[in-house]
């Protein structure tokens, strides 16, 4: 893992693959990253597809163009038929790789939870305002920095909770993630959205499908089935890459349920709610200090502010430019 | 939790073990999956995979890979759960004279005795704690 930006030698091989302002054949592509790191194109692919899907981290490292997979089960096209360039915060994080420009923690915002590891995404706002705060303000204390690093943050948007206080210290501990659950206006419908990453839209549907469905047993343990039995007429999965690219189930309450019922019922279903593991390889303050102090004698500030724009999408001032 | 029960429910026989036994036990623990040793018998598998298939998230494991596994995942409606298949086929004699019937809802469920769930805990989650 480079010290630089935490990116991996598969991740940095991709970055230079598809470093164009065009969008490039990822068969392409891959070639040229199996040629440099050795890695046969279906791994590699794997590993760009994460890159590019919106869903899947706070700093999108890759653009793509055609089906990379959708937060359903629906899986990417092959490799043959999508098309993939670097983003603007790509862009940066290579500048940085080469020493064009100051590190960057790109992989301290990111985490690699996306493939079941243990360290979360943080907000990138946030970490480079802790970052920021260590260089102009070495004394600041560590509880100040983790408060202003704040919870883990997934793209879903889901609500997040957990033991921030364990986590920072470099404690396993679980994260609570939860999707928002309100009810329609005209109080026909309970909208789920903001599905939680480690979960896909469709098995969050399967499940309430299936929380709805008469069980064989309701009859000998009816105690168990007023616990379970979820109260709806019909489901509707509104999910979409476009107007709900991170979920939207409509649930429609049976006649004589309450909408806030069944809404407090959706909240404990599984897929509705997940559970993460986590744990981060130092304590956090410690992770941010020791991350300035290796790069200290570089401008990070202006790689930090370079990495902010090019999250925002504008052209990153004084970096290494916009589209070659 | 419930998971187990709706197995219970389902006559899948099977013993709770891990944070959910212990709870139930009135030990002080945080509740996660749903730990469940499976009796090992052809047809207790077999009830066991028909089961989980009304009620999982995501494909079931086939009968070859729920008999022959050590530790089988399944994402169930009701919530994760854990089915230590190896720990059956080497323990479930030991473990069941141990174990008896509480309540989980209006389910009997087979817990397993606090001393063999602590056991167990340790063994798997020894690495960790």
């Amino acid at each position: 893992m480079s010290e630089r930006t935490g990116l991996g030698v598969v991740e940095i091989a991709i970055l230079e693959a598809v470093e164009s302002s065009r969008f490039l054949n990822c068969s392409k592509a891959l070639t040229r990253v199996e040629e440099r790191t050795g890695l046969a194109p279906g791994y590699a692919y794997q590993v760009l597809i994460d890159l590019a899907r919106p869903w899947t981290m706070p700093v999108c490292l890759v653009e793509g163009q055609g089906n990379f997979g959708s937060r359903g089960d629906d899986p990417p096209a092959n490799f043959r038929y999508t098309e993939a360039r670097i983003s603007r915060a790509g862009r940066v994080a290579l500048a940085a790789e080469r020493g064009e420009m100051a590190p960057v923690p790109i992989a301290l915002i990111n985490g690699n939870s996306y493939r079941e590891g243990l360290r979360p995404p943080f907000r990138p706002d946030a970490i480079i305002a802790a970052v920021r705060e260590v260089i102009q303000r070495p004394e600041v204390t560590d509880k100040e920095l983790t408060s202003l690093a704040g919870l883990p943050y997934f793209l879903t948007g889901c609500a997040v909770s957990g033991n921030l206080a364990a986590l920072a210290a470099g404690r396993r501990t679980e994260l609570r993630l939860q999707a928002q659950v309100s009810i329609s206006d005209d109080r026909k419908e309970v909208v789920i959205e903001n599905i939680p990453p480690n979960i896909s839209t469709d098995e969050t549907a399967r499940i309430i499908i299936s929380r709805a469905e008469s069980q064989p047993w309701a009859d000998n343990h009816p105690g168990l089935h007023h616990l379970t039995f979820l109260p709806i007429t019909d489901l509707r999965d509104k999910t979409s890459d476009r107007s709900s690219p991170f979920g939207r189930i409509i649930c429609i309450p049976k006649p004589g349920t309450s909408p806030e019922r069944l809404r407090d019922m959706l909240l404990e279903i599984p897929g509705v709610c997940t559970t993460m593991p986590v744990q981060l390889p130092r304590p956090l303050p410690l992770l941010i200090r020791h991350w300035v102090q290796a790069n200290g004698h570089e401008d990070l500030l202006a790689s930090l502010t370079a990495l902010d724009e090019g999250m925002r999408g504008h052209a990153p001032a004084g970096g290494p430019g916009g589209p070659a | 939790m419930l998971a187990a029960s709706v197995l219970a429910a389902e006559d899948v026989s099977f013993l709770l073990v891990g944070s959910a036994a212990l709870w139930l036990r009135n030990e002080i623990v945080s509740v996660g999956d749903a730990d469940v040793v499976i009796e090992p018998t052809e047809g207790n598998i077999y009830r066991l995979r028909e089961a989980l298939t009304g009620i999982a998230a995501r494909p079931v494991p086939s009968m070859n890979i729920l008999s022959g596994g050590s530790v089988v995942p399944v994402m169930t409606a009701y919530g994760k759960v854990d089915c230590l298949m190896k720990r059956g086929r080497q323990d479930w004699g030991r473990l069941r004279r141990g174990a008896g019937f509480l309540p989980v809802a209006d389910v009997s469920v087979l817990v397993a005795a606090s001393v063999d769930a602590w056991e167990l805990r340790r063994h798997y989650k020894g690495a960790t704690e």
